[in-house]
């Protein structure tokens, strides 16, 4: 047997700063107690999960209470594999079909129903589902239909030095559209072509997709129509050098009306529609830039643009186009620019347009080019550069500059540029004693302005360490919100458990995780959170 | 709280149970397909999974540290390193031109869909966890400054 323990509390406080009054149910919780038993080629689980008295702010108002949310049960050998129940699964790289569960986003899409995958040989897989979405402690009203296969030409043909993979899939979206004689089918089909090539230092891959005419909601309206009627498709490539010392990394992307959601009307709650709480999605679109550690780096974040959208004469977008490229060299040591100790650098640009073409705002419509970008949605440039000076300290130095149009990006009124600069120094007292401190600053054109942040972290031991950390908007034009976001915290871990306490203001925004965002309001509050597996 | 009493019940029971490694098949490097029980399953040989990411600051200076004693541990026991990246689709594909710079002689599995780390219910990376015959023998929870020095001793006791 195997289970896990998570739980992450939150005590809300009312601050005046903040103008931020005490929600219903001030002390909030989310809980997931999974459990797993194993018997030879057998496992079967479930997952129980808790939200008392109310889920934390801003999740899915569909988590409410406690139920059990998941269960399956697997059969497993060589060639063989059954599930019945709930599960998670991937096709490709997710851009027609993914099912996964991020507690931190509140995302848990997994499928109840039926999934079988067959290896038949070594070089070739095949998997095939049906089933319903879980929405909440529910499931949508659509059947799934999935199939997958993954051909490994390398074995088949014996490369040695060469890999060479492909891949289809077939994902079907079944839902009775509810409107009256629609000029589309109830069933929408999607489509992956994909290949994966690799010798020696270099490596290609490309995945094409497309999917079937299907309603568009546009003009922000959240109503079903025949007006709009479009076929989606996405374009991915990417390739890459690498040899000791340095890594060269490219990724072109192109999406068009490739939101897919398992139910095509979004639900609408007080909070707002269910498409702001990432429920209900099919497949996964994550905003190709670099992930960022910088407090001040992760406030102007772009996320992908799959959706097609018309809120006005000035913001009409069918998608997105763009790329990003990374950089990685290790300078040895003893060369010139190594040092003593070596140095590391890391380059990454990422920019992103809305797609070319014609847009009509009323009667919505769009006729787009294969590869031409128009509007400017984002761009950056980052550079990094890590060194170790002597066995007790190592440095860090991060350059950021971002072109962010948040109009285009979020629905926002601004477009915003910024320059960040980030110097963080580790010093080891002894071999498990450290301390550690970031300073960032943050230049910004419009909204908000300026920030600065430092940060100080001290791990006592290998098992306890506190922070303490302050990101404050000195730079706003309005000298009331001129806020300090401070926080200051502990950890403390054994074995397989972790406990974190905190106290402090959380800035309002996007919280991000593998490029999916989800939406925070400001709040103050003590958080609590553990974690254990048995 | 009649779960609290549930959750106190399975707790105290499973303590005492052999946790065996769960059946998944996830990614090589090379995108081949490979099962993280039956494809690492020498007799007596201690296998190491560390869970990472390439946006992981703490588990690359895990692996790292690790690293700077990897062949002397190798020596010393019958081990073997699995790093199982985490990354998803966003940033799997830095997972090749970072491993580059680093001079990593460990065997790297892709866990895109996260099926393994899930299978082991992990919260967060860094994350390792010790298999010695099929049974996990130790997890280790986070990672900071002086953990491998722990995790030799322990290695050097199974």
């Amino acid at each position: 047997m195997f289970g896990g323990l998570e739980s992450n509390s939150q005590w809300y406080l009312n601050d005046k700063i903040l103008e931020t009054k005490q929600p219903e149910d001030p002390i909030r919780s989310n809980n997931y107690l999974f459990l797993n038993y194993n018997l030879n080629k057998w496992s079967a689980g479930l997952q129980v999960e808790s939200y008392e008295k109310n889920a934390l702010l801003n999740y899915n108002p569909k988590y409410k209470g406690t139920n059990v949310a998941t269960y399956y049960a697997r059969y497993k050998d060589k060639t063989f594999d059954l599930t019945a129940g709930y599960f998670y699964e991937q096709f490709g790289s997710g851009l027609i079909f993914r099912s996964w569960e991020d507690r931190a986003l509140g995302i848990n899409n997994s499928i109840r129903g039926v999934r079988v995958i067959i290896r038949p040989t070594d070089y070739i897989t095949f998997t095939s589902l049906i089933g319903q979405q879980r929405t909440g402690f529910d499931v949508s009203n659509s059947k799934i239909h999935g199939f997958n296969t993954e051909f490994d030409f390398g074995k088949i043909i014996n490369l040695s030095t060469s890999q060479l993979t492909a891949g289809f899939s077939f994902v079907g979206r079944d839902e009775k559209a509810e409107i009256v004689q629609p000029d589309f089918d109830n069933m929408t089909n999607a489509v992956s072509y994909r290949l994966n090539f690799s010798h020696n230092s270099f490596y290609f891959g490309t995945e094409l997709d497309t999917k079937s005419r299907d309603g568009v909601l546009s003009n922000g309206s959240n109503d079903l129509s025949s007006k709009l009627v479009k076929t989606g498709n996405a374009l991915l490539v990417n390739m890459g050098y690498t040899k000791k010392g340095l890594g060269v990394d490219a990724t072109f992307r192109r999406l068009q009306n490739m939101a897919f959601f398992a139910e095509r009307v979004p639900e609408i709650f007080p909070q707002g529609t269910s498409l702001i709480f990432n429920d209900r999605l099919m497949n996964y679109t994550p905003a190709l830039t670099k992930q960022q550690h910088l407090n001040t780096a992760n406030i102007y974040v772009y996320q992908a643009q799959s959706k097609v959208d018309f809120t006005s004469d000035e913001i009409m977008k069918a998608g997105e186009i763009g790329g990003q490229i990374d950089v990685f060299y290790d300078a040895k040591k003893g060369s010139k620019l190594g040092g003593k100790y070596g140095t590391k650098f890391s380059f990454n640009s990422a920019r992103w347009y809305n797609l070319n073409g014609k847009y009509i705002l009323s009667p919505s419509n769009y006729d787009t080019k294969l590869l031409l970008g128009s509007d400017k949605y984002y761009v950056d440039y980052n550079i990094e550069v890590t060194k170790r000076f002597s066995p007790k300290v190592i440095s860090g130095f991060n350059y950021i500059n971002q072109y962010y149009d948040g109009r285009f990006v979020a629905g926002y009124k601004y477009i915003v540029n910024t320059n960040i600069l980030g110097a963080e120094t580790t010093y080891n007292f002894t071999k498990s004693r450290s301390v550690r401190g970031v300073l960032e600053h943050m230049w910004a054109d419009a909204d908000r302005k300026n920030w600065a942040s430092a940060t100080i972290e001290f791990n006592a031991t290998t098992k306890a360490s506190f922070f303490i950390t302050d990101l404050y908007n000195y730079g706003n034009d309005d000298v009331i919100k001129r806020t300090h976001y401070y926080n200051v915290g502990g950890s403390y871990r054994k074995g397989a458990s972790r406990v974190a306490l905190n106290y402090g203001r959380q800035r309002g925004g996007l919280v991000c995780v593998g490029g999916v965002c989800r939406i925070v309001p400001e709040s103050t509050g003590v958080s609590l959170s553990l974690n254990t597996s048995f | 709280m009649k779960y609290i009493t549930l959750i106190a019940f399975i707790v105290s029971f499973s303590v005492f149970s052999q946790k065996e490694l769960p059946n998944v098949t996830i990614l090589t490097l090379e995108n081949k397909s490979v099962n993280v029980k039956t494809d690492f399953n020498e007799k007596d040989k201690i296998y190491i999974y560390s869970f990472w990411a390439t946006w992981c600051t703490p588990c690359i200076a895990e692996l790292e540290a690790i690293n700077e004693h990897y062949e002397d541990w190798k020596k010393e026991l019958n081990l073997e390193l699995i790093a199982v990246s985490v990354d998803d689709a966003r940033t799997q594909k830095r997972v090749k031109p970072l491993l580059n710079g680093k001079d990593w002689t460990y065997t790297i599995l892709l866990d895109a869909n996260q099926d393994f780390k899930r299978a082991l219910s992990i919260v967060n990376v860094p994350y390792s966890i010790i298999v010695k015959n099929q049974k996990i023998v130790h997890i280790q929870n986070g990672y900071s400054q002086g953990s491998e020095e722990e995790l030799h001793e322990v290695l050097k006791k199974l």
